[in-house]
């Protein structure tokens, strides 16, 4: 049965989409990370140059330092953006030459920049400020003190920087992403050509073309199109076979219609009620013969079509063979011999098989023995047990076959020589097919002192066998 | 008695006919289920022969829709399918006989004589067959309307060959009636048949031996 499992494209296209979001993902965090990077230098240099102009305006009067922040500072700190400014001037002493803005310059700080210039955020009045901090040697004559020049903005303009940048980031991102995915849906139209063009191949084929296939793969449909062409290549076999058995079939039906046929002719010219009781004698033992044969066709043709081992089981061959026999002993067709049961064992005897085939087999060995001796025969059944196997034989006082056709005798429509009996010549051949599934061993052996035996080795169950 | 053939192959339903009106039965023959449906529920049958492939239906659901009924009239099914599943289907339905074409008319016959026999002991719990009747609730044997006396193992044997008349009684089945479960000698058995053999003389019955397997009660030397 064909089930439906999703589609490749589905698939493929699944995989994509969680591997590209995941590396996506990824990327979007690093080009974030590298806006607020770019920003943020952008904006220092700005903070930075802001500090130098104000130096620059820094004058010494009395041993004091004396400030008059230049406008252009003012502006340089503030952008289109609208921030906030701060700047500060300290002496060395710490205290407040110039500002703008009441925000403490923590003594922490200032020792900081002591040592080397400063940069950092800072939280004021719940605002977001990014203050600058470096100290100037005075150019003064009397005095050698430093002098320290704060300045800082608000973040706004940082912001909305990294903001641009991040968003250049995630268009060129999103265009890559659907290029690719249009580049990977034309891809796999590519890639399952070849797919498509297996189907178109196989579903132009007639029904009963059973050549190998003739088509251009790549290396991943290989084996696909080697198991259809195995495929093939078996139903072939098959239908080959079948068709051998057909015509062999239809052949063996021929015969005796045959002579059904020619007899009731006959008789039908005849006006002497003798000649038409004998024509009716051979017309009924005819008919009998041929439908003898058309149910052994029809019950190889059956073991032939049923392979598989889905019906086997383990079953017991003593009360398989018991029944059987019974059955037969029963018909019309034992009437006249004498059909019976040797001693059998007195446990189970435990074979895998399939009981159905099992007793076809059985029939047919009976079957045989009662055409292929005369009437009055004794034809006996039984079981013998060894170590590992069980032994199914049957045995007849009959006149018994040649050492040189028993060789021949399981193959179909082969009839040992005789041509006088009510036999197909299909017996054994069914029965041969039957012991081969069930692993079982078939021989032919002449019967002592005169006759047939036939002997089947089953192989018992595992836990049946004795060690 | 009255029987109904629901045969499609004209050929077929006459050798039926022919075969089964010189045992004394009256025949009615339909080709087609609707008919034969119809005939069933007018009228009373003591036994219906029912091929299975009709031009009208499958004779299983005939057969399915007598037992619905409740009707109980003992089915014999013919057919040219002898696939297991078929039978097996066929006797679940409640056929009380199966029987694959090609057949022999001997065989059929015999088959038919032993459906009638048992829903004729069904109805009157006594077991017969040809001048021989047991009567099951007495346990009394007769033989041409004559009480025969006989000792109680032999009686025993007799109602088992009785009750598998027309087939072959197993061998296991009579040692256990007649011996109980104990071990037995394998010709104490045979002792007896004997025996009954000798009575049954000249009765027109006689008790086949099928070696290993059991005996027969039959009637008439074929």
């Amino acid at each position: 049965m064909i089930t439906v499992d999703g589609s490749l494209k589905a698939r493929l296209a699944i995989w994509l989409l969680v591997t590209v979001s995941a590396l996506g993902a990824l990327l979007l965090v690093e080009a974030y990370l590298s806006s607020e990077r770019a920003a943020e230098r952008a904006y220092d240099s700005q903070l930075e140059s802001a500090a130098l102009t104000i130096a620059e305006a820094v004058q010494w009067e009395g041993g004091e330092p004396v400030v008059e922040v230049p406008a252009a500072a003012l502006q340089i700190l503030a952008t289109r953006h609208q921030e906030r400014v701060f700047y500060a001037v300290l002496d060395a002493d710490g205290d407040i030459v110039s500002a703008n803005l009441e925000m403490s310059i923590q003594p922490e700080w200032r020792r900081q920049v002591t040592e080397r210039t400063v940069w950092m955020h800072v939280d004021n009045q719940d605002v977001d400020w990014r203050l600058h901090g470096r100290e100037f040697d005075s150019a003064g004559w009397e005095s050698q003190d430093p002098v320290q020049i704060w300045v800082g903005h608000t973040t706004e303009g940082r912001q909305s920087l990294t903001d641009e940048l991040f968003e250049q980031a995630v268009t060129r991102f999103l265009a890559m992403v659907l290029l690719a995915g249009l580049l990977m849906l034309l891809t796999m139209r590519v890639a399952l050509n070849p797919m498509r063009r297996l189907r178109r191949v196989l579903r132009q084929r007639e029904a009963d073309d059973m050549r190998p296939l003739d088509a251009r793969v790549p290396e991943e449909l290989r084996e696909l199109a080697e198991t259809l062409d195995s495929l093939f290549a078996h139903q072939r076999e098959s239908r080959d076979a079948l068709l051998r058995f057909t015509a062999d079939a239809s052949h063996q039906l021929k015969t005796p219609l045959a002579g059904l046929q020619s007899t009731s002719e006959l008789a039908l010219k005849s006006d002497q009620p003798d000649e038409w009781r004998r024509a009716l004698e051979a017309v009924h033992s005819g008919a009998g013969r041929t439908s003898r044969l058309a149910s052994q066709l029809l019950s190889l043709a059956r073991l032939r079509h049923v392979a598989d081992g889905s019906a086997m089981v383990r079953l017991d061959l003593v009360m398989l063979l018991r029944d059987t026999v019974m059955d037969w002993a029963q018909r019309d067709v034992a009437s006249g011999h004498d059909l019976g049961l040797a001693e059998l064992p007195d446990t189970a005897q435990y074979i895998h098989g399939e009981a159905l085939s099992l007793r076809e087999l059985i029939g047919n060995l009976i079957d045989n023995a009662l055409s292929y001796t005369p009437p009055g025969s004794m034809i006996t059944l039984g079981l013998v047990q060894h170590d590992r196997d069980v032994e199914l034989f049957i045995e007849d006082d009959g006149p018994g076959v040649s050492p040189e056709a028993l060789e021949r005798l399981h193959q179909p429509f082969e009839r040992g020589g005789r041509q006088d009996t009510e036999g197909s010549g299909l017996g054994l051949a069914i029965v041969d097919s039957i012991a081969r599934r069930h692993d079982a061993r078939l021989s032919l052996v002449p019967n002592t002192p005169q006759g047939l035996r036939v002997c089947i080795v089953f192989p018992l169950t595992a836990q049946e066998a004795s060690p | 008695m009255r029987l109904l053939v629901i045969e499609d192959d004209p050929l077929i339903a006459r050798s039926l006919d022919q075969a089964l009106t010189p045992l004394g039965n009256t025949i009615d023959a339909f080709t087609h289920c609707a008919e034969a449906g119809a005939a069933l529920q007018r009228g009373h049958f003591d036994l219906v022969i029912l091929d299975l492939g009709l031009p009208d239906g499958d004779g299983l659901s005939l057969l399915e829709a007598l037992r619905e009924r409740g009707d109980t009239t003992p089915v014999l099914i013919l057919t040219a399918r002898d696939g297991v599943d078929d039978r097996v289907r066929g006797l679940d339905l409640g056929a009380d006989d199966y029987l694959a074409k090609p057949f022999s008319l001997a065989e059929l016959e015999a088959r038919v004589r032993a459906l009638l026999r048992r829903s004729q002991q069904r109805a009157d719990n006594r077991l017969c067959l040809g001048a021989l009747c047991f009567d099951q609730e007495l346990g009394v044997a007769s033989l041409h309307g004559e009480r025969l006396d006989l000792p109680r193992r032999e009686l025993c044997l007799l109602e088992g060959l009785l009750l598998h008349a027309g087939s072959i009684t197993p061998r296991e089945m009579l040692e256990n009636r007649l011996f109980g479960f104990g071990e037995v000698g394998s010709n104490a058995l045979e002792v007896y048949v004997s025996r009954l053999r000798k009575r049954l003389q000249g009765s027109g019955l006689t008790i086949r031996t099928f070696r290993g397997l059991g005996y027969r009660l039959e009637e008439g030397v074929r």
